[in-house]
């Protein structure tokens, strides 16, 4: 005998119905958001080209890996612009690579939270001597169901987030490598000065000993050159150190090692690049930034999670429970005969918590907060970024003054002190230590001439970066002070 | 007294006679006589006087006489302070403060018993006053600024006015602010002659004062501060080669007087000559107690004359003994670097010092031939050719050219002299010599030469008779 199933269960029949509905449209839903085919990279990409004009690639199979090891290859032969630093740093560093491999992880989390919760189905059964009871049921929660649009909505923006990041990642890699690479070239050049200075302190030094040798001068005086002569290899040493490990820096930017490391460098940097004439450096800053960017993305997210913590403020959990219940029994009646006694019984129950403790005010708070937190940051940075500008444009104009300045007099002044040097030296006015000491002068002037250059290089990458993002102030110095001016000219 | 006063008392004593504002072309001014300036460094001519007593002019080296104007029976002159250029050296000009267009002024000169009246205007941009060196005159016109005069303002004229009472040799200065209007070249001669143009006459009379500068080479104006390390030792403010020689017709009677107004003392040397000390500031020097020399040591401040028959042809060398003093600018600091071998460093330095040449290392002879690019306004330490080749000297050094049969007032250059043969000194070439003939010196006649600066043995003139690029028009330098 089958019993009528009652009013009420007819309806849970429907609302079981309906939910499988439901669930059926949200799979479909929820079925968007997918693995994308680049991995989640293409943003990265896309700003890399727009805003470097370089190529990124995220390496995930051999034929990539050999593609990107071609083109490295290719590009170590020449010696290195920086340019190609930027390039072979984007194809090459494994940190970046890491931080895709960060993107996939986000995207899988994203496919993960766009899908339906899965139903719970269970059975058991209950076996008395007499009597066998199994009991199916299959739970859905209803609330992760009807929020999984929104959920989906909130997965994918954190992984547009993530591809944000990525892209950032790309920029910073690229303003470092870039920074890097004036200040390895500007070592270099450094190093070759301070070579070409104590060459000519080697030679004066020669003098000094023969004209020891002759008696033409005394211990004291000799001394004294041979101090000066002394200090400078110390500094030579110096640059030479500083010049190691700029490259290390360098070689590190750009995942390189064994054989690679033959790379050469120019021996001397660009000339200065021209100086644009900016005049809405903060708007720029604040429509290209990509931190801009994601703070305010991160805020929008926000705002949806505080949406969704509204819409579910008194409800935590509903979770809704159908089950079914197949209940048979035997019965030894006293003729011996075996009644057999079975009921089938569907039931659907809904679960919920009640917030008798907590009616979601905390959650709410928490949820307002997290979000003026955010919007906070978001208009912090927004401070900030419109000072970061204006002060990376400033700096890369005092440095570009400083640099011409270098060039336009400091240097031409060197040469005229060296060129009138040698004329006195011509008519016997001048000692050649002093002609020497000229020389020498003009030299440091150049390294720091070099240093300003390259001060120039690392404050136009740090401006660009404060437009589009990606660098924080590389800022300039050098190790090795260059010792310019004629007054360290040895008393003669 | 104040300032008012002051004016009121100068100007009953009849030293002011105006305001000097302008000095010519004034109605105010019409009463003070011209005062000539001069554009060239090179010894004039004597001035022969045309008017007052006779006498033996002077020829100033490198200089000249101040033209003067009888008014009754004063002499008038005028000299005007001012800033002037005047040419050290072919090559270099030296920013000064002197006197009607040269520094040293002009050679005042005039006769024993003369009264002078002497007009200076001021046109330097600060007081100035001027002493007369060694003359007898009544104490407020001997020039010492605040103290026997006021200081004679900037645009202003004054007026001098005394007796000459004994002949003799003479310097006019300034005594206001005279540190540096000395070190900038404010001097001049003042000769007063004898009223008998007999007593101790000579045919032909030099003079000049020893002068030096700190110039830094490429720069024009001494450096006024400096005490003893000048690096241009002049007379008449010009330096070898740009010094004249001292033309003498052989057997004239030849007087040579100096002063002193350097920082340092100077013993004059002349070869060929011994000589007697016939005058100093203090007068003429009794020729029973003079004795010979062939160098007169000359104190700072202090003047000298020296007489001497010219009787042996030649060109003889006359220069300052202190050896230094006959160079020009050159670096004290140099270091010696006789014996030092800096072959093998040059490329090594050049490549610090692009153009590097060694030098030095055998002596610094060499720098008398190389011609070598210098800073600009300055002159090579040591230089000036000869017919025999480099000179090797500058600064106080010159030439006493004794010829035969020069004309009484011709004291043109006459080159280089032509000396007899067998009286040069020659290379033993390991042959047995003979006693050296003694040849009497030959009738030399003078040739029209000129010192060099640059060496005459190289070309100047390409095939085609047009100067080689770089050539200068005229390169040679001529003192006339």
């Amino acid at each position: 005998m089958r019993p009528a199933l009652s009013p009420a269960y007819r309806s849970h029949v429907v609302d079981i119905r309906r939910f499988a509905l439901l669930a059926a449209v949200s799979v479909i839903l929820g079925g968007c958001a997918s693995f994308s085919a680049d991995g989640g990279v293409g943003t990265a990409q896309a700003v890399a080209y727009a805003e470097l004009n370089k190529d990124v690639v995220k390496i995930g199979d051999d034929a990539t890996a050999l593609g990107a090891r071609a083109r490295v290859d290719q590009l170590l032969k020449k010696p290195l612009t920086a340019d190609s630093a930027v390039q072979i740093a984007l194809l090459n560093n494994r940190g970046l690579q890491a931080a895709f491999n960060e993107l996939g992880i986000a995207e899988a989390q994203m496919v993960i939270a766009s899908l339906p919760p899965n139903p719970r189905l269970s059975i058991s059964s209950r076996t008395g001597t007499l009597s066998l009871e199994i009991e199916r049921q299959i739970v859905g929660s209803i609330f992760a169901l009807a929020t999984l649009p929104a959920r989906a909505d909130v997965a994918r923006d954190r992984f547009r987030s993530a591809q944000l990041r990525a892209a950032e990642a790309v920029l910073k890699l690229a303003a470092d490598t870039r920074r890097q690479y004036f200040r390895a070239v500007a070592a270099n050049a450094q190093a070759t000065f301070y070579q070409e200075a104590k060459a000519s302190s080697d030679a004066a030094t020669q003098l000094f000993k023969r004209l020891g040798e002759s008696g033409g001068i005394n211990k004291l005086n000799q001394a004294r050159e041979f101090a000066f002569d002394a200090e400078l290899g110390a500094q030579l040493a110096q640059a030479r150190l500083q010049r190691g490990q700029e490259r290390e820096r360098l070689i590190r930017q750009l995942g390189l090692w064994g054989d690679d490391l033959k790379f050469s460098l120019p021996g001397s940097l660009p000339p200065l690049p021209r100086l644009p004439g900016i005049k809405a450096v903060e708007a720029e800053a604040l429509r290209k930034r990509i931190d801009v960017q994601i703070a305010r993305r991160d805020l929008d997210l926000l705002a949806k999670t505080l949406g969704l913590t509204q819409a579910t403020r008194f409800v935590n959990d509903v979770d809704l429970l159908g089950r079914r219940i197949y209940d048979r029994k035997l019965t030894v009646l006293a003729d011996g005969d075996i009644e057999r006694e079975a009921t089938r019984t569907r039931l659907v129950e809904l679960e919920i918590e009640i917030p008798i403790y907590d009616f979601g005010q905390s959650k709410v708070a928490l949820a307002e907060q997290t979000y003026m937190q955010a919007a906070n940051k978001l208009a912090e940075k927004a401070v900030n970024v419109r000072s970061e500008a204006r002060e990376a444009y400033t700096t890369y104009r005092a440095s570009h003054d400083i640099a011409r300045h270098y060039i336009a007099n400091v240097l031409p002044l060197r040469k005229i002190i060296q060129d009138e040097a040698l004329l006195q030296y011509n008519g016997m006015l001048i000692d050649v230590t002093q002609l020497i000491a000229d020389a020498r002068g003009r030299i440091l002037s150049n390294v720091a001439g070099i240093n300003a250059r390259r001060d120039v290089w690392i404050a136009h990458t740090d401006f660009k970066h404060a437009l589009i993002g990606g660098g924080s102030g590389g800022g300039g110095g050098s190790a090795v002070v260059a010792a310019a001016g004629g007054g360290d000219a040895p008393a003669h | 007294m104040t300032d008012l006063s002051r004016r009121g008392f100068i100007g009953t004593s009849g030293l002011v006679l105006a305001g000097a504002t302008a000095v010519s072309g004034r109605t105010a001014f019409a009463a003070v006589p011209e005062a000539p300036t001069m554009a060239s460094a090179a010894t004039q001519a004597p001035l022969v006087p045309t008017s007052g007593p006779d006498y033996q002019p002077v020829a100033t080296l490198n200089g000249w006489t101040l033209p003067w104007r009888m008014n009754g029976d004063w002499k008038e002159f005028h000299l005007v302070a001012e800033p002037v250029e005047r040419e050290i050296a072919p090559g270099m000009i030296a920013y000064l403060w002197g006197y009607n267009g040269q520094s040293p002024g002009p050679t005042i000169e005039a006769v024993e018993g003369d009264k002078v009246r002497i007009y200076v205007t001021n046109k330097l941009p600060e007081n100035t006053t001027i002493h007369w060196h060694g003359q007898r005159l009544p104490n407020g016109m001997d020039g010492v600024g605040g103290l026997n005069q006021p200081h004679i303002p900037s645009g202003k004229t004054f007026v001098y006015e005394f007796q000459l009472r004994r002949s003799g040799t003479y310097m006019y200065h300034p005594h206001s602010d005279e540190m540096v209007q000395m070190a900038m070249g404010m001097m001049g001669m003042f000769i007063v002659h004898p009223k008998d143009p007999a007593f101790r006459r000579v045919d032909r009379d030099f003079v000049f004062l020893l002068n030096a500068f700190d110039i830094e080479p490429g720069s024009y104006v001494p450096k006024v501060n400096t005490m003893l390390d000048f690096n241009l030792w002049c007379w008449n403010s010009r330096a070898f080669p740009g010094i004249d020689p001292f033309v003498v017709g052989r057997n004239d009677k030849v007087r040579i007087r100096f002063g002193n107004l350097t920082m340092t003392n100077h013993p004059v040397h002349m070869h060929g000559y011994e000589f007697k000390v016939s005058c100093t500031d203090g007068g003429w020097v009794d020729p029973a107690s003079a004795w010979d020399e062939v160098s007169i040591d000359c104190a700072v401040g202090q003047m000298r004359a020296f007489d001497f028959v010219a009787d042996e042809p030649g060109d003889w060398a006359i220069h300052c003994h202190k050896s230094h003093h006959t160079m020009n600018a050159m670096g004290h600091s140099v270091k010696t670097y006789i014996g030092v071998t800096k072959k093998d460093l040059v490329s090594r330095i050049r490549k610090a010092a692009p153009g590097y040449m060694a030098m030095g290392t055998n002596g610094m002879g060499e720098m008398g031939s190389m011609e070598m690019e210098l800073p600009k306004n300055t002159l090579p330490m040591m230089t000036g050719y000869a017919q025999f080749g480099p000179v090797e000297m500058g600064g106080m050094f010159s030439v006493v050219k004794v010829r035969e049969g020069l004309a009484k007032n011709d004291y043109a250059d006459p080159g280089h002299y032509k000396h007899p043969e067998g009286t040069v000194a020659y290379e033993y070439k390991g042959a047995k010599l003979t006693e050296a003939p003694r040849v009497e010196p030959a009738k030399a006649k003078p040739e029209q030469a000129t010192w060099q600066v640059k060496d005459p043995r190289k070309p100047r003139l390409g095939a085609d008779g047009k100067p080689l690029p770089g050539a200068k028009a005229g390169g040679a330098h001529s003192n006339h």
